[in-house]
């Protein structure tokens, strides 16, 4: 097992800069993942660290081994690639065992360790079958199996599931997770798919423009965005523009008049804020209560609305609200055992200041 | 700007390859030496005289009434054949590719035989049968629709535009048909449902389209009619500038007549290169819409179908008609004053197989022909790879010189190394086998490095980094994955390069002047002009040359499938 460093590596293609000076490391056995909309470098970075690209500035290390001038195929790691990149001329277990001929195993052992990546990917039936007679997922494991028989110290896996149709998605990512486990390879995963890095990282970084806005646990990234851009990016968000109006005694607590005048009290700050700043509030639609109109108000905060419309999915329903001066605002319901309402009624919509984050405009 | 420009190219060389620009340097001195230095010296030859720059030669060519006359005709007979082709080609494709009918297949594959014989070879046997006395005029004179012999090929002139246009139709066909069958049907259909209809239609709408294709295809047609050497000698045909230029071969050294038509043909070859080059890009439409396109197919039914059957018959004639008499030709034993000879005999086979010019022909040209796609192979998937894969500064050049050739016709590169190499180690005087070979070589070079490219582009990269991510050296991953991956490519590729070379004719008449070094062509035009049995043995051994050629594209055809009627594209 092996750490993975990335010390201010930089890359650009021309003129555009497609890595700009990203720190970050990787512990030994971690399951790290690189989250951003298409375009945010993920992929570089993820090709400089296997070497395909030469970083134009900083450093990669593998615990204490500098690997810029070692080339791709000496550095030892697995790599599962987007389309598979499955050698069509050969059959799957001719694609296993390509790294291992490459490395001079014996005969011997190299059906040995064969079968046994077989078994994990649970794919021993389709060993002598070519790739274009494989479905994508089959190809899939086809194609891990590959990366992992080699035993290698890091394991890449460039958007592996992108290909697959939205179910086997799903499926497959336990599968991947529990393999990642069973190794205990440091692996790196890129991905676009934010439930995917949700649901299986240890730890994310949320890559845009190539450069890091924030790395943490899956839990931290999702509840404390640093950013508007993260808070915006992992799940659904309100963004609500206004001024500082007042700062509360314990610096925690903001009063921010919204442009269309409300006051909203934000529990959450990053970073420092004075009277008269320009802010963004950031509320997520299941931190939204729908309530009836009535005379007397409940405490806390509550913002008058109209309902828009509803989408109904079952477990959950969607709402949207049109309020703080003609926004409109989504609001999710979870279980809703509340009451049903109908597209054009008013309602108040309550909200925790310990819900609202606020960011530098 | 120039501060600019500075700045990007150093950017360029910190992005390059250091080995793949290394490589593209020896590649430029390969180009330099043996594409570039010998149209120069054609150049020097043309415009310098006693190291005096001169025009005298280039204006003489524009007021002798021999030369004028000479020029004229061989651009008439590119514009004849153009036409002719287009003819032939124009209805064709449409019915090919739009119509389905029984025996479609079949007929997809006949209409290329032309392709596999050299047309100077078909003339030999075109000759026999509409001599003054040939077959046809005997018919036609048993069957009193004439009373006197007619000169069918008046005085060679036709012959040779019947022969061009008989042999190069399948290039203008397959180009026209490729870019017909490119048409998204629901163009048309939206001209059908704002009324129009028929050849109004056509008009309208699917001949611009088609446009493209016709000019690239014409293109090829008007060049090769325009620059045949080997046609019109057999035709004894002197009025035209190719064989003008092969006569003053001999004295290179005392008369710059030959430099100046060599530049000539260059010039009008180039000119009308670059122009449907600049027409082709502002006119080449982009097919918008769906990926996939099915082509309308009409099924031909009723009494439509003995018209398309008659229509197909008469072209399976017309292409077939110099193939058929070139066999017959080649079997006739005693053939005098008759339709059809009288006897028949194996005879000039087993002369071809057993006397020493043929059996020498026969050798040398297998041993150039592999020599040369031997390189052409080489340098074919460097060069690919190169451009298919490595950024380094020059690389556009790279990509227009090799391709150059394209453009380049065979008598004016054959005439070049004449005029480069005489004198030197290589001269062709002497032993013309090198030059042989690299003329070979560099004009059918193209073939490879497209094959190859193409072969490069279809192998994903993530191909070539999976197996650099399991540990495999860059040579390894090029031996078990790249390699096997382009293998079917390149060898199609190869083996057209190789069939090309073999039955290549300006390059052999004018490099190989000895006989000990004559290749198949030159054989044969030699054998031709020999008295008695000359005109046979030359029809068996062209027959031999072209069922070697025939062997050679079927196994590509095996190779590569349905794509392989691309190569054949401009």
């Amino acid at each position: 097992m092996v750490k993975v460093t990335l010390s201010g590596i930089s890359k650009y293609f021309g003129e555009f800069k497609a890595v700009d000076d990203v720190d970050l490391e990787v512990g030994e056995g971690e399951l790290f993942f690189l989250l951003g909309p298409s375009g945010c470098g993920k992929t570089t970075t993820l090709r400089v660290i296997a070497g395909f690209y030469k970083p134009d500035k900083g450093s990669v290390y593998f615990d204490d081994r500098p690997m810029n001038d070692i080339p791709p195929y000496r550095r030892n790691v697995g790599m599962v690639f987007q389309n598979y990149a499955l050698w069509p001329h050969m059959t799957s277990y001719d694609n296993i065992v390509y790294g291992l001929k490459v490395r001079d195993v014996s005969p011997s052992e190299r059906v040995k360790r064969a079968r046994a990546v077989l078994d994990v990917v649970q794919m021993r039936e389709f060993a002598t079958r070519y790739p274009n007679q494989l479905s994508g997922g089959q190809q899939q494991r086809i194609a891990l199996a590959r990366a992992i028989v080699t035993e290698p110290d890091v394991l890449l896996l460039d958007e592996p599931l992108s290909n697959l149709d939205a179910k086997l998605r799903i499926e497959t990512r336990h599968e991947i997770k529990r393999i990642q486990r069973e190794l205990g390879t440091t692996s790196i995963y890129v991905t676009h798919d934010q439930e995917e890095a949700l649901s299986m990282a240890d730890n994310i970084a949320i890559m845009n423009e190539g450069r890091i806005e924030q790395i943490g646990a899956p839990r931290d990234i999702y509840s404390k965005p640093s950013n508007s851009f993260v808070a915006g990016f992992i799940g659904e968000t309100n963004f609500i523009e206004g001024k500082v109006s007042s700062i509360g005694e314990e610096e925690g607590l903001l009063t921010i008049r919204a442009s269309s005048g409300d006051e909203i009290l934000a529990g959450v700050p990053h970073g420092r804020f004075t009277v008269g700043q320009e802010v963004l509030c950031s509320v997520r639609p299941e931190n939204i209560r729908l309530m009836d109109i009535s005379p007397n108000l409940p405490g806390g905060q509550v913002h008058e609305g109209e309902i828009l419309h509803m989408t109904y999915y079952g477990v959950i329903e969607h709402y949207v609200v049109r309020g703080f001066g003609g926004k409109e605002v989504k609001v999710t319901n979870f279980n809703p055992d509340v009451k049903r309402r109908d597209d054009g009624e008013r309602v108040l919509m309550a909200f925790d200041p310990e819900d609202v984050d606020v960011f530098p405009f | 700007m120039l501060v600019f420009s500075g700045l990007s190219l150093k950017k360029s060389f910190r992005n390059m390859d250091r080995n793949a620009f290394i490589i593209f340097l020896g590649l430029m001195v390969f180009f330099g030496a043996f594409l570039i230095l010998p149209i120069l010296y054609v150049f020097r030859g043309a415009f310098f005289e006693g190291g005096r720059f001169t025009l005298t030669y280039f204006m003489l060519m524009f007021t002798d009434p021999f030369y004028k006359e000479s020029i004229y005709n061989s651009v008439v007979i590119g514009v004849f054949a153009t036409l002719v082709t287009s003819l032939i080609s124009i209805p064709l494709a449409y019915l090919m590719v739009r119509y389905e009918f029984p025996g479609k297949r079949l007929m997809q594959g006949i209409l290329l035989v032309p392709l596999v014989m050299p047309p100077f070879v078909g003339a030999i046997g075109m000759k026999q049968l509409f001599a003054r006395y040939g077959s046809v005029n005997l018919l036609l004179m048993q069957l009193n629709l004439i009373q006197r012999p007619v000169d069918w090929f008046g005085g060679g002139f036709w012959g040779v535009i019947l022969m061009e246009a008989l042999h190069l139709y399948p290039f203008l066909y397959l180009n026209l048909s490729a870019s017909l069958a490119n048409i998204d049907p629901t163009l048309e259909e939206q001209a059908e449902n704002m009324g129009a209809s028929g050849f109004h239609l056509f008009r309208t709408v699917t001949a611009p389209l088609m446009l493209p294709g016709y000019l690239a295809g014409s293109l090829i047609v008007f060049i090769w009619a325009f620059t045949d050497l080997g046609t019109p000698l057999i035709f004894e045909y002197r009025k035209v500038v190719p064989p003008i230029i092969f006569s003053m071969v001999k004295d290179i050294w005392v008369n710059p007549m030959g430099y100046a038509l060599t530049v000539l043909t260059l010039v009008i070859a180039v000119v009308f290169v670059v122009f449907s080059r600049r027409y082709l890009g502002r006119k080449n439409y982009e097919m918008m819409g769906r990926g996939h396109i099915v082509p309308r197919i009409r099924r031909v039914t009723g009494w439509k179908l003995p018209f398309v059957y008659l229509l197909l018959f008469i072209m399976v004639l017309g292409a077939l008609i110099p193939q058929l008499s070139v066999i017959i030709t080649s079997f006739a034993n005693e053939w005098f004053l008759t339709v059809l000879p009288t006897t028949w005999t194996v005879d000039y086979y087993r002369t071809v197989f057993t006397h020493s010019v043929t059996v020498t022909s026969i050798i040398n040209s297998l041993k150039f022909s592999l020599a040369s796609t031997s390189i052409d192979i080489v340098l074919g998937v460097l060069i690919g790879y190169l451009l298919a894969r490595k950024k380094f500064p020059g690389k556009d050049l790279l990509d227009s010189i090799s391709m150059l050739p394209l453009a380049i016709p065979g008598i004016v590169i054959a005439f070049g190394y004449v005029a480069t190499f005489s004198g030197t180690s290589l001269d062709p005087f002497v032993d013309p086998t090198i030059l042989l070979i690299l003329s070979y070589s560099v004009r059918r070079l193209p073939y490879t490095v497209r094959a190859a490219f193409s072969g490069f582009q279809q192998t994903s990269v993530s191909l070539e980094e999976a197996s650099s991510s399991v540990g495999a050296s860059p040579v390894r991953t090029m031996v078990s994955i790249t390699g096997p991956l382009i293998m079917a490519n390149v060898l199609a590729g190869g083996i057209i390069s190789f069939s090309a070379a073999m039955m290549e004719v300006s390059d052999s008449m004018i490099l190989a002047l000895r006989e000990e070094y004559y290749p198949i062509t030159k054989a044969i035009y030699g054998l031709n002009l020999r008295l008695g049995d000359g005109p046979y043995v030359a029809s068996a051994l062209g027959i031999v040359g072209t069922v070697l050629v025939a062997c050679c594209l079927l196994a590509a055809n095996k190779l590569l499938g349905k794509s392989m009627g691309e190569l054949f594209r401009a």
